[in-house]
């Protein structure tokens, strides 16, 4: 299973790389990627699946579609993929969208997923507020709630989030009984 | 532990909320936060960090560039680094609050909005206007 996080800006600045994991109720998984502009990254993850009891890796490609720069405020639609090298029928498709300020955040995903055992779609919506707004090279810290399906579980699962940015380093926290605990590291070079 | 976690997340959000309000009275953020002259024209700047950036600069031209687009540090983090492999680039600093990249250029470096404005698209932002000074 590939399982939806709320990418923070899933494509870099020109020429940087990305380093990124990913833990939760159904995989752990560790993404790198380069974006050679801020259109576009191509990157490799290496997933183990939870739910489906697997190992799998995925070339992943992600693509920004449209993006929205106002004084204040950002805008993104990103379209995301990923195809397993060694078996063509496990692949995904999907939609990211965020819009950000200096003090709110609402995002939103949508992903259709295919393989041997189950396709499967997972969708969710964050909506995060800065409690404070720091400088640039500060700790950020955004406190955000998080509601996600994915069509193999049961019902939408809705948790909050919190999330520390500064400098490269990003961690995303979220925990429920449901999901268990949702962890993002990503480091940006 | 659903509880916990979250008091947990609260606690520690609220402790760095303070930790960092605390910083920025230090140093006297809300006060310092004015509008900086550019020959005789305002331009919104944090002027307590554009005091710091002209610290020990000589002989230096300094652009200051209106950004759109630019709300975290990683947008920032992009037009530095971009503008960094320019040798004439002598200094950089970004005012995320005011949407603003100051950069201190070598003063045989002849400016051009244009190639500004195209280095700044290049990273996903947005340069709408630009103001130079001489130090």
């Amino acid at each position: 299973m590939s399982s939806l996080y709320s990418q923070a800006r899933p494509i870099s600045y020109p020429e940087g790389f990305t380093l990124m994991s990913h833990s939760d109720t159904y995989k752990d998984s560790v993404y790198f990627h380069y974006s050679p502009s801020f259109k576009y990254s191509v990157g490799l993850e290496v997933a183990k699946d939870d739910y489906f009891d697997d190992e799998y890796s995925f070339f992943r490609f992600t693509y920004l579609l449209n993006r929205k720069n106002t004084q204040n405020s950002q805008s993104n639609l990103y379209f995301q993929s990923g195809l397993d090298p060694e078996n063509f029928d496990r692949h995904f498709y999907g939609l990211h969208g965020d819009w950000e300020t200096r003090r709110w955040f609402v995002g939103f995903g949508y992903k259709e997923s295919f393989n041997d055992f189950e396709d499967f779609s997972e969708k969710y919506l964050q909506f995060g507020i800065a409690p404070y707004l720091g400088k640039y090279g500060d700790l950020h810290t955004w406190l955000m709630f998080k509601t996600k399906k994915n069509s193999l579980g049961d019902g939408w699962s809705t948790y909050p989030v919190i999330k520390f940015f500064k400098g490269d380093f990003l961690i995303e926290l979220g925990y429920n009984n449901k999901t268990r605990t949702d962890a993002h590291l990503m480091y940006r070079f | 532990m659903r509880l916990i976690c979250l008091i947990l997340m609260f606690m520690a959000s609220i402790i760095f909320a303070e930790k960092n309000h605390d910083s920025h009275e230090h140093h006297g953020h809300a006060v310092h936060q004015n509008d900086v002259y550019v020959d005789g024209k305002k331009f919104k700047l944090d002027k307590e960090r554009f005091d710091e950036f002209k610290k020990n600069l000589r002989d230096v031209q300094v652009a200051i560039i209106n950004v759109q687009g630019m709300v975290c540090d990683f947008c920032a983090r992009g037009i530095e680094k971009a503008f960094l492999k320019d040798t004439k680039v002598k200094k950089i600093d970004v005012d995320l609050e005011n949407g603003k990249v100051v950069i201190a250029y070598s003063l045989n470096k002849k400016i051009e909005f244009k190639e500004i404005r195209e280095k700044i698209l290049m990273n996903g932002q947005n340069a709408t206007d630009y103001k130079l000074m001489k130090i």
